[in-house]
């Protein structure tokens, strides 16, 4: 009798291993992010402290966060995740020979796409913005975050904030000893582990040319970030302009690409590239692939065909609905 | 001192109602027809899609104005709103649990709740 009693206590605690999902919706960033944990909810309340405090640092549009004043005084000093970031940041600009580069801003603003109220900016206006744009000339002091800009910069870290904050909600909840998350940053994606089944995590990518699912990724611990012309735009006297902007011309970048998608265990560095890919085109993105050794990527081209890297042979899928496209990888040899 | 014949009576009987409730938990979320709204975060309203006979709407407000959710046997939408960029409206139909409805204005969002015995739901969408 002891023994039963004993075998049935066990399966109690059994039952009680598997830790259950718990999420929440936060609004933050302009955008609306769902955090998925197999754990313990209290985990939730520190990861929405963190997106707030990060928010309250680098927001450019927010009086008395640290950007905001560093832009409006042309110096200042960056601290704690804001430090960090930005060193990340400028090391990625850097990285992609400024096909992404954080000086943009400015330029970006005067199409609008900060605001809403888009806007063919005049010839001559964008081209004195332009020659302001340059990450080169952001002087920084990584060690005590010590920042001055050259005169008429102004900076954004818009296009690595998300990753590095996926990134940044990844360790925290590791540090907590979860061992299953998945966040979604708006469509910025990354996984923690498995599913708590060990079965991977299914993320789709959406089809920059209508409302449906390009294929879906299977992944674990991976990030899963996608930059396209469709997320954000406008029409005017029948062209379209995207919000993703070439700094060599300061105009939306024509490269042939309306969508890039970068798989990689770091965030930071997926969110980065799907933008300075998106930028650089098809035929270098792909040679700045082969020379690199920490991300896969999808791009899909105007004339509608899908390539995939390598290393995503395997775990990518197109869709039922677009099993008729053309699928080429690109390997490295 | 309790016998071991009642800490047996007493675990086999918390075994079958979690059992129980596994079970019917299981069994209500395998449609994967609930949609919740959810307000700033906060779960307002829920509903079985497959349960609504009749169709009906909705009002949901907020200090920035008002949704109006429309609710038909199988589906859901925001039918009309008062915020500025309309994207909520513009989005239709909700199709699936990897994608919800957002009025980032209003801060609402309507999501279908995923089933969990279906192994090939999508979990996000990269976009």
């Amino acid at each position: 009798m002891k023994r039963l009693a004993a075998f049935l206590l066990m399966l109690v605690l059994l039952t009680g291993c598997a830790p259950k999902q718990v999420s929440t919706t936060v609004f933050a960033m302009d955008t609306v992010m769902k955090l998925s944990v197999y754990g313990d909810e209290a985990v939730l309340d520190e990861a929405e402290a963190l997106i707030h405090q990060l928010e309250a640092q680098v927001s450019v549009t927010r009086e008395g966060s640290e950007l905001y004043s560093l832009n409006h005084t042309g110096s200042g000093t960056v601290t704690g995740h804001a430090k960090e970031l930005l060193d990340r940041a400028l090391a990625l600009c850097s990285r992609t020979d400024g096909a992404l580069d954080i000086s943009i801003y400015p330029v970006v603003r005067s199409w609008g796409f900060t605001t809403g109220e888009y806007r063919v900016p005049d010839e001559e206006a964008l081209a004195s913005l332009l020659s302001h744009v340059d990450y080169k000339k952001i002087d920084f002091d990584a060690g005590s975050g010590a920042v001055s800009l050259s005169p008429d910069m102004e900076i954004d870290l818009g296009s690595v904030t998300k990753g590095y904050l996926s990134s940044c909600l990844i360790a925290l909840f590791r540090e907590n000893g979860i061992t299953s998350a998945l966040v979604n940053l708006g469509g910025n994606v990354q996984a923690l582990g498995t599913k708590p089944d060990g079965s991977l995590w299914q993320v789709a990518v959406q089809d920059p040319k209508n409302d449906s699912y390009l294929g879906v990724l299977s992944i674990a611990d991976q990030a899963v970030i996608t930059s396209g012309g469709y997320e954000r735009y406008f029409e005017e006297d029948g062209k379209t302009y995207w919000h993703i902007i070439d700094p060599a011309t300061g105009a939306p970048a024509q490269s042939g690409l309306i969508s890039v998608t970068i798989v990689g265990t770091d965030g930071t560095t997926c969110d980065a590239l799907s933008t300075a890919l998106f930028v650089m085109g098809l035929e270098n993105a792909a040679d700045f692939w082969t020379a690199s050794d920490d991300f896969e990527a999808i791009f899909v081209t105007e004339d509608n065909t899908v390539y995939i890297t390598q290393g995503l042979q395997d775990s990518f899928t197109l869709s039922e609905d677009h099993s008729k496209m053309e699928l080429q990888v690109i390997t490295r040899d | 001192m309790i016998s071991t014949k009642k800490w047996v009576a007493i675990i086999g009987v918390i075994l079958l109602l979690s059992a129980g409730a596994a079970l019917y938990l299981s069994f209500r979320g395998a449609s994967g027809t609930v949609a919740n709204v959810y307000q700033d975060g906060k779960c307002i309203y829920s509903v079985d899609l497959s349960e609504v006979e009749e169709p009906f709407t909705l009002s949901v407000s907020c200090e920035d104005g008002t949704n109006t959710i429309a609710i038909e046997p199988g589906r859901i939408c925001i039918q009309d709103a008062d915020c500025p960029d309309q994207v909520c409206v513009k989005s239709g139909w909700l199709k699936n649990s990897a994608s919800p409805i957002v009025c980032l204005p209003h801060k609402l969002v309507i999501r279908l709740e995923n089933s969990p015995d279906s192994a090939n739901t999508i979990d996000a969408v990269a976009k």
